[in-house]
């Protein structure tokens, strides 16, 4: 009995095993074909599949610099997306605090406002908002990507404020006696305590930001506005006629690398904060 | 003394009703500014017929909205919208499966974690370009090895009846990863207990999966349906990057491709605001509905 069980047992890890296998190797391959790729000459891809370049060329890598103004997409994102990630994660801490710990008027209501918002489709809001920004001369600026990130975002208030409930109201309580005020509380209780969830939600929100094409595609125009995003759409739809896919290619990792690399380093943060907060909607 | 404790806690309340009201009010701003506002321009507009070229708008009632509602690439855009909520199902079976996978210990899951999250940290417009390729109709990846197996493959991205599909295929690929991850995280939270006590009363594995595992999904299952439902119905960008003009006869635009259109190229914002409006109460009451049934299936807890 207790032999099939672990033979059952075993099976089952194997079969678990080569499901696993499938699916990361269905993920990863073409991002290895994409590398693969980027590495070749331009006019030796339209061959046979060759998984290892022949030669191994580094020469798209440099060209893309010239090619389109990927230095200063790189730049613009940089600067949209650090500024959005710190700030907003700021306002965000604040009031997830607020709305878990704190009691003040209409805090039901704003919350249930706050979360109705989600639900409204993004071109809704878009329209007029490119509207509002050519009054006031935010078009082809990276303002538009910019302010609204700074006050907040609502699904990291969310989130970070059912974290917050799982955490002991005595603590605070303790604190308030010992003459703490509430900024402090917040500051230098609870932001500590919430660690491993604003690791979570500032990965979110950076790749959020740091992906975005939407809001540049609408808002932004010159290439010196540009995000990184963009450069890579214009860049594509520009070489794909030419057909110089590697170029398009070395482009491509180029805007993929910091995120995938930010990921890699907090990954183990993910489950962990999903698992403490669990998911009702 | 009791007096001066009342005095304590009052104030001390006070001071509290004005930290909490300070700590909302950068999110509060920007819930009125880039939220409410924008929608109160749009209902407004909805009835105009603004130009914004010219600057000039006059209220013409109900217009925008029958002529929307007879026009028939809006209806083929409604028909695409429906066609992109192909994907939640599937994700949502490879996602569970994999999760599950990943809960049990199977060797290697902190590797395919990370594999099966790079789809989804990647920008939309770098997999597309990368799905170009992929699927090119000549030379793509994908083709030449259907044709090493003697499959002669469609042209994934320039025929009409295909271009769906290929996007489709994208968003699957792309939603598996984090949907997993949702559904570990509920699958952690479910208690031991559970399953000792059904190994008790001696029940298999495929009992105990839609017996205990399942039912105990159900809010996770719920919540990644609702999210899913409401961004697959705004499928836009892939429709933009893949098409650039909504693909041949409009095959491949959806309902936000076609406000898009509207407003930005053929100049017809108080039409686009309209739609919007419409499209907007549409994916609500879907919302609402989502909800009401939800009391059927969904467990809600002790």
């Amino acid at each position: 009995m207790a032999r099939t069980n672990t033979a059952a047992r075993r099976t089952g890890t194997t079969v678990s095993f080569l499901l696993m296998l499938a699916g990361g190797v269905t993920m990863v391959l073409p991002f290895l074909w994409m590398l693969s790729t980027s590495l070749k000459q331009s006019n030796l891809v339209f061959g046979p599949p060759e998984w290892i370049p022949d030669p191994v060329d580094w020469a798209n890598y440099a060209e893309i610099w010239d090619a389109a103004p990927l230095a200063t997409g790189l730049l613009n994102s940089a600067i949209v997306t650090v500024l959005v990630v710190v700030v907003g994660t700021f306002s965000s801490t604040m009031a997830a605090f607020a709305f878990a710990k704190l009691d003040f008027p209409h805090k039901r209501a704003i919350f249930v406002a706050l979360l109705a918002t989600i639900m409204i489709p993004l071109v809704v809001l878009i329209l007029p908002q490119f509207l509002v920004y050519a009054q006031i001369g935010w078009l082809d600026t990276l303002l538009p990507l910019i302010v609204p990130g700074l006050l907040g975002n609502v699904t990291m208030i969310f989130f970070l404020r059912q974290y917050m409930l799982g955490i002991a109201t005595e603590l605070m309580e303790a604190a308030k006696i010992d003459g703490a005020g509430f900024f402090r509380i917040y500051w230098s209780i609870f932001l500590p305590l919430c660690k491993p969830a604003i690791a979570a939600n500032v990965i979110i929100v950076f790749m959020a930001t740091w992906n975005d094409y939407l809001g540049p595609l609408i808002f932004t125009s010159s290439p010196e506005n540009s995000t990184v995003q963009l450069v890579i759409a214009s860049l594509n739809s520009y070489y794909a006629e030419q057909t110089d896919f590697p170029l398009i290619m070395a482009a491509s990792i180029v805007a993929v690398l910091p995120v995938v690399i930010l990921f890699t380093i907090t990954q183990k943060y993910f489950v962990e904060s999903f698992a403490f907060t669990g998911i009702k909607g | 003394m009791t007096t001066m404790t009342t005095r304590r806690t009052q104030s001390m309340r006070r001071r509290e009703r004005f930290w909490g009201l300070l700590f909302v009010t950068p999110i509060g701003l920007q819930v009125v500014l880039f939220c409410i506002v924008p929608i109160g321009i749009a209902v407004v507009a909805g009835f105009t017929n603004w130009n914004v070229i010219k600057g000039t708008y006059d209220f013409i009632g109900l217009d925008n909205f029958f002529e929307f509602l007879t026009d028939k690439y809006f209806w083929t855009a409604a028909g695409n919208t429906v066609f992109m909520l192909i994907p939640i199902p599937f994700y949502l079976f490879f996602g569970i499966l994999f999760a599950i996978g990943s809960h049990r210990g199977t060797p290697g899951n902190q590797v395919f974690r990370i594999l099966f999250f790079l789809p989804y940290i990647s920008s939309v417009v770098a997999l597309v370009v990368m799905w170009k390729w992929l699927f090119n109709y000549q030379y793509g990846l994908v083709n030449q090895l259907l044709a090493g197996i003697g499959i002669q493959g469609p042209d994934w991205l320039g025929d009409p009846a295909w271009i769906k599909t290929t996007i489709v295929i994208m968003i699957i690929w792309k939603m598996i990863g984090i949907t997993s991850i949702y559904v570990l995280a509920a699958l952690k939270n479910i208690p031991e207990v559970y399953y000792e006590a059904a190994r008790l009363d001696g029940a298999s594995p495929i009992r105990m999966f839609f017996q205990i595992t399942l039912p105990m999904l159900s809010p996770a299952i719920f919540f990644l349906t609702i999210v899913g439902i409401i961004g697959s119905l705004q499928t836009f960008v892939e429709v933009q990057l893949f098409t650039s003009d909504g693909g041949r006869n409009y095959s491949a635009a959806t309902i936000t491709y076609y406000i898009w259109q509207k407003a930005f190229v053929s100049n017809e914002l108080g039409l686009a605001f309209a739609t919007a409006i419409f499209f907007a109460l549409v994916i609500l009451g879907v919302t609402l509905i989502q909800f009401r049934m939800s009391r059927r299936w969904v467990y809600e807890g002790e």
